[in-house]
This record gives C-alpha cells, sequence and structure tokens, in this order.
C-alpha cells in the first residue's frame, strides 16, 4: 500500500468521525434530519473504492475498538461490540468493500452522469443496504435471539432511511469524481 | 480528542491489558453458553461492581451505557413479542453483563496500551506481507490530527452556504468537504515520505 492510499484512507476515517460529530443534518429529500455517520461508509467505498474504502471504514473500527467515542452520539469502545446492533457496525467494513467494488466495475469515467449516478446507487444498495443488513440481521438473529425472520421484519423499518442514503452517495459519488476522480477503474 | 479511559489506578488498571482482553473474550463465550437465569444475574451483579469501581462518576458511568442499554432493551421488547419470556430474559441479562464487562476493560486500558496489542495481533499479518503494524499507529494518529481540521472547513462551508443564501444541504456541503480534505493526501503523503516514517 502506497503512502498516498494509506493518507486516503486515514483521511476518509476522519471524515467519517466528523460525520458522527456533526449535528443531524436535513438532506432535501425527506424533511427528517438524518446521521450522516452510515452515509459515509457508503461514500468510502463510492468515493476510494473497494480496497482504500475497507480499510478507511477499518481504521474507524480500531479507533472505536481503543476507546475513542467516534461513533455518533458519543458512542465508542468495547461495549460497542457487545451491543444487539453490533452487526451492523461489523457489517460496515464489508459494505464499505462491496460498495467499492461495484462502483469500480460498474462506473465508468466516460459515462453520461446520470449513467454514473445510477451505478454508484446501484453499488450502495448492495453494500450498504443488503451486505450491511446481512450482517445486522444475522447478529440480532443469533446474538439478540430474537429468530431470523423477526430480526429481518424489525430491521426493514430502517431500509428506506437507507435507501435515501444511497441516493445522497450516489449524487455526492458523482460529483466527487467529476471533480477529484480517485476511483479506481475495474473491467 | 476526548477518550473513554479513565485516568485512575485501580488494580483494573494495573492487570496487564492482554490479560483484560483474554478474560473479555472467554467471557463473551461463556455467557453465551449460560442459559440460566441466576448465574447471569451473578454475572451481571460482578461486571456492574467492576464498571463501578473503574473510577468514573455513576452519572458519568450511566450515561456512556445509555444508548446501548436503550438498543438492548428495545431488541429485548421486540423479541419479548415473539418469544418466551425466560428467552428475552437471558438475552437481555447476557448482553448487559458483555456489555458491563467490555465498558469495564475500555475504562481501565489506555489508548496506548490498547495500540500496542493491535501492534502485536497485527505482527503476524506483517510477517504474511499483509500490512505494517506500524501503519496502523500511523492512521490512528492521522484520523486523530484531521478531525478538528474537517470539522472546521465543514463550518467554513457552512457559513459560505449562508454567507450566499443558499440552503444547507448535505449533498451540497459533502461533495466540498471531501474534495477539500482528500486534495490535502498527496502533500501529507510526500511530507510522511520526506521525513522516512514508513521506512524499515
Amino acid at each position: 500500500m502506497t503512502t498516498r492510499d494509506l493518507v486516503l484512507s486515514a483521511l476518509f476515517a476522519a471524515i467519517i468521525v466528523a460525520l458522527g460529530l456533526l449535528p443531524p443534518i436535513s438532506i432535501g429529500l425527506i424533511p427528517v434530519p438524518i446521521t450522516a455517520q452510515s452515509l459515509g461508509v457508503m461514500l468510502a467505498g463510492v468515493v476510494l473504492g473497494a480496497k482504500r474504502g475497507a480499510i478507511a471504514v477499518l481504521i474507524v473500527v480500531v479507533l472505536v475498538a481503543i476507546g475513542l467515542p467516534v461513533l455518533s452520539g458519543g458512542r465508542g469502545g468495547l461495549s460497542v461490540f457487545a451491543g444487539p446492533t453490533a452487526g451492523f457496525f461489523i457489517g460496515w467494513t464489508f459494505a464499505a468493500y462491496i460498495t467499492g467494488y461495484f462502483s469500480e466495475r460498474l462506473v465508468k469515467a466516460e459515462q453520461t452522469g446520470i449513467a454514473q449516478g445510477i451505478g454508484f446507487f446501484i453499488a450502495s444498495v448492495i453494500g450498504g443496504v443488503v451486505v450491511l443488513y446481512a450482517f445486522g440481521i444475522g447478529w440480532l438473529a443469533l446474538v439478540a435471539n430474537i429468530g431470523f425472520s423477526k430480526a429481518f421484519l424489525g430491521s426493514m423499518a430502517f431500509v428506506p432511511g437507507d435507501l435515501v442514503k444511497a441516493v445522497v452517495a450516489a449524487l455526492v459519488g458523482r460529483a466527487v469524481m467529476a471533480g477529484y476522480p480517485l476511483l479506481p477503474q475495474r473491467t | 480528542m476526548q477518550t473513554l479511559h479513565v485516568d485512575a489506578d485501580t488494580w483494573m488498571h494495573r492487570i496487564s491489558p492482554r490479560l483484560k482482553l483474554g478474560i473479555l473474550a472467554v467471557l463473551g463465550i461463556v455467557l453465551f453458553l449460560i442459559d440460566s437465569i441466576p448465574l447471569l444475574d451473578v454475572a451481571v451483579a460482578i461486571g456492574a461492581l467492576l464498571y463501578f469501581r473503574t473510577g468514573l462518576s455513576v452519572g458519568e458511568a450511566l450515561k456512556r451505557l445509555r444508548p446501548i442499554l436503550l438498543s438492548i432493551a428495545v431488541v429485548a421488547l421486540f423479541g419479548l413479542v415473539f418469544n418466551p419470556i425466560h428467552v428475552a430474559i437471558v438475552t437481555v441479562l447476557r448482553l448487559v453483563a458483555l456489555v458491563l464487562f467490555a465498558a469495564t476493560v475500555t475504562a481501565t486500558t489506555s489508548i496506548a496500551a490498547f495500540m500496542d496489542e493491535i501492534t502485536a495481533l497485527a505482527a503476524p499479518l506483517e510477517k504474511m506481507g499483509l500490512l505494517k503494524a506500524a501503519d496502523i499507529g500511523l492512521a490512528v494518529g492521522l484520523v486523530v490530527r484531521f478531525v478538528p481540521e474537517i470539522l472546521d472547513r465543514y463550518r467554513a462551508i457552512r457559513e459560505a452556504h449562508e454567507a450566499r443564501g443558499i440552503k444547507i444541504r448535505i449533498a451540497t456541503t459533502l461533495v466540498p468537504l471531501i474534495i477539500l480534505t482528500l486534495r490535502d493526501a498527496d502533500n501529507i503523503a510526500a511530507a510522511i515520505d520526506a521525513r522516512g516514517i514508513r521506512r524499515h
């Protein structure tokens, strides 16, 4: 890993941490303000690609593990790994990787803006919703003992919000790609 | 940046971090094998006793665990609708005990001690050529260094929006924030390489 890649990942980890410290922001599409930290996970994959995006999120996981209160609401420490929703937190790294993987495959520099946006949206949904919820629901079902079908149903309440975040990730990803392209290209 | 480590000198602070993490890992497995409510009660009591003896004030100690205890309560109530009450109680006690033990380890172990353990854990990966263990410390240092700067930059972007009468929206603030921050990467990387920090 080059020093530049390491620095890019660390800076993005810092952005994810900063997003947790900001007050919830209105995103314009829906009236309810959202906490932006889980949006940061999708963005890590969308902006940096699979490997560097996953490392950015992994750095945040390390920060939490060593006892820094870097999650939204000042949460942190090892107890984060012990709660019923820890699966979502552990799934973050994989979500960023998969989002990045599909972004690299689906989005090309020469595509039109709309095609890029759709590519980023699909990548964000696969990584930030499908993969992330697989981890979160699996953990809820096994650790919190509520069974797969109920864990699945209970989690579905949060999917609409995450789909909106995927739209925002696609818009931001496209704009960053136009202004300062970093996404590795894969064929 | 504030940490969750409590600067005190209890006997728990003096136990080696590796031992504490080892005990926590074992407890994580053992607690999930226990189904008896009285035994889990004892575990919660011990966990609470240890956690409230870490030198934290009671108010601060409770404040730290409030979000996670709340999520345990919500999941338990949800489970209660479908599961027998015995299962719900066992699950709550198990998770609360584990959370208390985990929070105790976090409160009694310094950042430096954790970093040493993580570096030691990464050593086999370094031998396999997957990463450099020293990079982990470098990355953590970079994040701590740059979070305040990113927050300042966010404030500046907000003010620029307000000055121009544009409504503050996440999509329009995040794009300049990400581009301005990541554009520093080349200079920072050059500075790190110029100092030979990653040379081994």
